[in-house]
């Protein structure tokens, strides 16, 4: 066998993942010590200033984190509770509902929510409830109330996905076991029946907390008006205003507090997933509700409506009301095509009529399709390495290690490791600051978790000896790679593209302190919108961002079918 | 003509030795059937002769061709060796129709676009699946796929032909029926084969000949019927045959092989016994007999039964030694009765198995 270029090819993919991973994170820390720090940690962390720059935005990240665990898998858990266990009519519908928040972007809730709520606390035009005479307190419009709702409307949908997998193993078998010993309904569900679902709860709720502590585009649209701070917001902050190294601090602290938890979660979920060992599972019996059936329904169906229907309906809404929440100004196209107007929103034009949102459209399809690329590509030839030398203990745990440590750097605090490594020209690195490339790379790292676990899946369904086979028909490496191995992962190796350029299309968190006016991009613009009270223009160009993660996610779809690799029997 | 050497080939996978010196040579044009209970290193053999495994020591030669010899760094890889392979899994490729799975190898193999046609429609038409061509493996029923993972491995006309247990996956009717199709197909390519299963049977109905490993070892090779009558250890007497050959163990004592005080055989002097050899069909059930016997299963086959029990000393039948021997009548099971043996074993086997 040719080992030689197998090397060749592991090394340069352990090369590639320390510069994307392992250099950013050191260059991070790097310049939080050192004469160029200027005492950043002592800043940070004892003085007079670690109030208002540590503990209040910790304190603050630490409340929306746990009230969005909470809350998430509180929701999340009820809705798998009922879409798997009871007759409550509907159930299929709310099943599929309750996927879609997760899948628009975390800002576009928070936007449908200040359409609604905004109140007169900061300029621009008010929002629907105000405008219908309604006083908005400041504690429901801004600050963490609203955030942690908004959150949780993005992210319950994690805990009823893991939720309701686990509800659905628990086989038929036995629960009807445990009935037939005479225990009641209660004993059943809170000895047998949670049990078994504890690890999904607790993952569920880990990953909602890491998110909640880590989001920066919730908090930044709907924290910051009141001056609530979380880490995200504060490094933010920090590094936008030019006091880089204390930013880079609060990024560590970030880091430190996000991974902590998550590889908690891992250590305390590990081992603890039972699997139904009986060869045929059967369907729990579903539970009868009685009359308890459709009020328990009517909350189910008010949840997803109000997260997965509502939001879009009210953006959409929004966009073409002269003025917010009125019907009084009439309808207009003008936030989607109408020409620069003194009269409206200061002389902006339409987005669809805008150079700067047609370059920032460009700009961000570019990005995503680039980070696409490049990440499945990675992955692709990192699985083929570690495939091709299975015995390589040091190189798996190493490229397992590299790519799964971005999973625990929040965006906010990847973009800053990346500024802090490739902002400035070290060594025989150039400048990458203002650049597209700094953007691809970073964007790339953030996605290395998930397209490698793709790509090695995809790998994993292919059999070793469906190579083999072909080993000994005579054909060289390159043409059995062509002709057998890449046919058979490219369908698994497309919908990871796919998936990492959605995420990335409608990323804000890792890019938002990259971004500068050479490098527009689609959900840059929409915060800057929203942070300038033109909410007609943020939402529709929010709107635009879920068309096109719609139109790439049908794509895929499309492609997907495939008439020879159907089973017709 | 490609006869086939091992020369004590090993295979270590860190500290475990899976083939442990293992030697043996068959002419060009056999049956080799490497046969032995599961994890006695019979796959990794294959593998290493295909050149999917690394070798850790010793020579395997394929013809005159020295295909791997570590110690003078020879290494012939896989696709250099010109020897085809049928997977347990059959590892079909999804994405290639039956034709395409046929043909490609032959492509790669450089024929031309002609005779890659004939030959696979030929092969299609010698293993009745011509109807399938333009299947894809997804739509096969499992014999079907079989059928085709045969076809591919033939179709490039390989002088050594390897099989990795390809019936196991098969149901009992279809196994039966695939066996006879692979003793055809070897008549006609006439390309010599080498056969992995753990099933006796098979191999007892394929092959020219048979080696037997236990841990990595060979314990015996020879044709199935040298096997049969002279297993040259008390594992291979007791491991082939249906039912296998009945070992009666005891102790060596002044001369003489005994068992709780009944005496079984004399012992060449010099000589230490462990275990007597009777053929099922010598031992009789009798109330008379010397060997106290506790039936567990009586199973009619061919016109007669086959009873298998524990076989205890003089009085106790517990704790002993499982037995098979052939009746001429149903026993019930759970009965205590006895067994006679013949004046003489057919055989004796030494404390270390090997033959006396």
């Amino acid at each position: 066998m040719a080992r030689r270029p197998v090397s060749w090819l592991a090394a340069a993919v352990v090369a590639v993942l320390v510069v994307l991973v392992l250099l950013p994170l050191a260059g991070l820390a790097g310049a939080t010590v050192g004469p160029d720090a200027d005492g950043a940690w002592a800043d940070v962390v004892a003085s007079p200033l670690s109030g208002a720059l540590l503990w209040q935005p910790l304190g603050g990240s630490l409340l929306v984190g746990l009230g969005t665990g909470l809350l998430a898998t509180l929701v999340g858990a009820y809705l798998a509770w009922v879409v798997v266990m009871t007759d409550a009519p509907g159930r299929r519908a709310v099943g599929a509902l309750a996927a879609i928040p997760f899948a628009l972007p975390s800002f576009a809730i928070a936007l449908a929510w200040e359409t609604v709520f905004r109140n007169d606390r900061i300029g621009g035009e008010p929002g629907l409830l105000a405008a219908l005479g309604v006083a908005v307190p400041d504690w429901l419009a801004w600050g963490p109330v609203s955030v942690v709702l908004t959150l949780v409307a993005h992210y319950y949908s994690l805990s009823f996905v893991v939720v309701a997998a686990a509800l659905t193993n628990v086989g038929g078998d036995v629960v009807a076991a445990a009935r037939l010993t005479g225990a009641s309904r209660w004993q059943v569900a809170t000895r047998v029946v949670l049990p078994s679902v504890g690890p999904a709860l607790l993952s569920g709720f880990l990953l909602a907390f890491a998110e909640g502590v880590s989001n920066f585009a919730v908090p930044a649209l709907l924290g910051l008006p009141v001056r609530f701070q979380t880490l995200s917001t504060r490094l933010y902050g920090a590094i936008s205003t030019g006091d880089a190294a204390r930013g880079y601090v609060l990024s560590l602290v970030l880091v430190a507090v996000a991974g902590l938890v998550l590889l908690a979660g891992q250590r305390m979920t590990r081992g603890r997933s039972y699997s139904t060992i009986t060869g045929k599972a059967t369907r729990a019996q579903r539970l009868r509700l009685g009359p308890a059936r459709w009020p328990l329904a009517a909350l189910a169906w008010g949840i997803v409506v109000a997260t997965a229907v509502v939001p879009g309906v009210v953006l959409a809404v929004s966009t073409v009301l002269r003025r917010t929440g009125s019907l009084d100004g009439g309808l207009t196209w003008h936030y989607w095509v109408g020409a620069s107007d003194p009269s409206v929103a200061q002389g902006t034009r339409g987005v669809l009529r805008d150079p700067v949102v047609l370059d920032a459209l460009g700009g961000t399809i570019a990005l995503g399709l680039a980070v696409a690329v490049g990440a499945v590509v990675l992955a692709t030839l990192a699985s083929l390495a570690l495939r091709a030398l299975p015995r390589a203990r040091a190189l798996h745990a190493t490229v397992s290690t590299l790519g799964y440590v971005p999973f625990l750097v929040p965006g906010v605090a990847l973009g800053a490791a990346f500024i802090a490594q490739f902002g400035t020209g070290s060594g025989p690195l150039p400048s990458l600051y203002g650049t597209f490339a700094i953007l691809v790379l970073a964007g790339i790292a953030a996605s290395l978790p998930f397209a490698l676990q793709t790509a090695r899946a995809a790998f994993g369904q292919v059999s070793t000896e469906l190579d083999e086979a072909a080993v000994l028909t005579g054909a060289g490496g390159a043409r059995r790679f062509g002709r057998i191995t890449l046919p058979l992962v490219s369908r698994g190796l497309a919908n990871g593209g796919v998936l990492v350029f959605v995420t990335m299309v409608r990323d804000l968190s890792v890019v938002v302190l990259l971004v500068t006016p050479a490098t527009p991009l689609l959900s840059m613009l929409t915060f800057r919108y929203a942070s300038e009270g033109f909410t007609q223009h943020a939402n529709a160009i929010t709107l635009v961002i879920a068309a096109v993660a719609v139109v790439a996610t049908l794509l895929a779809r499309r492609l997907e079918r495939r008439p020879d690799l159907e089973t017709t029997r | 003509m490609t006869a086939l050497t091992l020369d004590r080939l090993t295979k270590r996978f860190g500290a475990t030795t899976v083939v442990d010196d293992l030697s043996l040579a068959v002419p060009a044009g056999s049956f080799l059937v490497l046969l032995g209970p599961s994890g006695c290193g019979k796959s990794t053999t294959l593998r290493m002769l295909a050149g999917l495994e690394d070798v850790t020591a010793g020579r395997i030669r394929v013809g005159d061709r020295v295909v791997v010899d570590p110690a003078v760094g020879v290494d012939v890889p896989a696709e250099r060796r010109g020897l085809g392979m049928v997977f347990q899994s059959y590892a079909l490729w999804p994405h290639m129709t039956v034709r395409q799975n046929v043909g490609w190898p032959l492509a790669v193999a450089g024929w031309s676009r002609d005779a890659r046609r004939d030959r696979v429609a030929e092969v299609l038409a010698d293993l009745e699946i011509a109807a399938l061509a333009d299947r894809s493996p997804a739509q096969l029923s499992g014999g079907q796929q079989q059928r085709v993972a045969i076809a591919r491995t033939i179709a490039p006309r390989p002088d050594v032909v390897l099989f990795d247990e390809p019936l196991s996956n098969l149901d009992a009717r279809l196994r039966t029926e695939t066996r006879a199709l692979l003793g055809r197909v070897h008549r006609e390519t006439g390309a010599t084969t080498v056969y992995v299963t753990h099933d006796q049977v098979e191999a007892l109905a394929l092959a020219t000949h048979i080696a037997v490993l236990r841990d990595g070892r060979l314990e015996q090779l020879g044709p199935p019927e040298e096997l049969l009558e002279r297993p040259a250890t008390a594992f291979v007497a007791g491991f082939l045959g249906s039912p296998p050959a009945v070992l009666v163990g005891g102790r060596t004592v002044g001369g003489r092989l005994v068992r709780d005080a009944v005496d079984l055989a004399p012992v060449p002097s010099g000589a230490d016994a462990a275990h007597a050899m009777y053929r099922p069909q010598d031992l009789v059930i009798d109330p008379g007999g010397q060997l106290a016997f506790e039936v567990l299963e009586s199973t009619p086959a061919g016109g007669a039964h086959l009873v298998t029990g524990l076989l205890g000393g003089a009085d106790d039948a517990r704790g002993g030694d499982r037995v098979t021997v052939i009746a001429d009548r149903r026993e019930a099971p759970g009965r205590t009765t006895r067994l006679r043996v013949p004046a003489a074993p057919a055989a004796l086997y030494g404390t270390d198995g090997a033959l006396l």
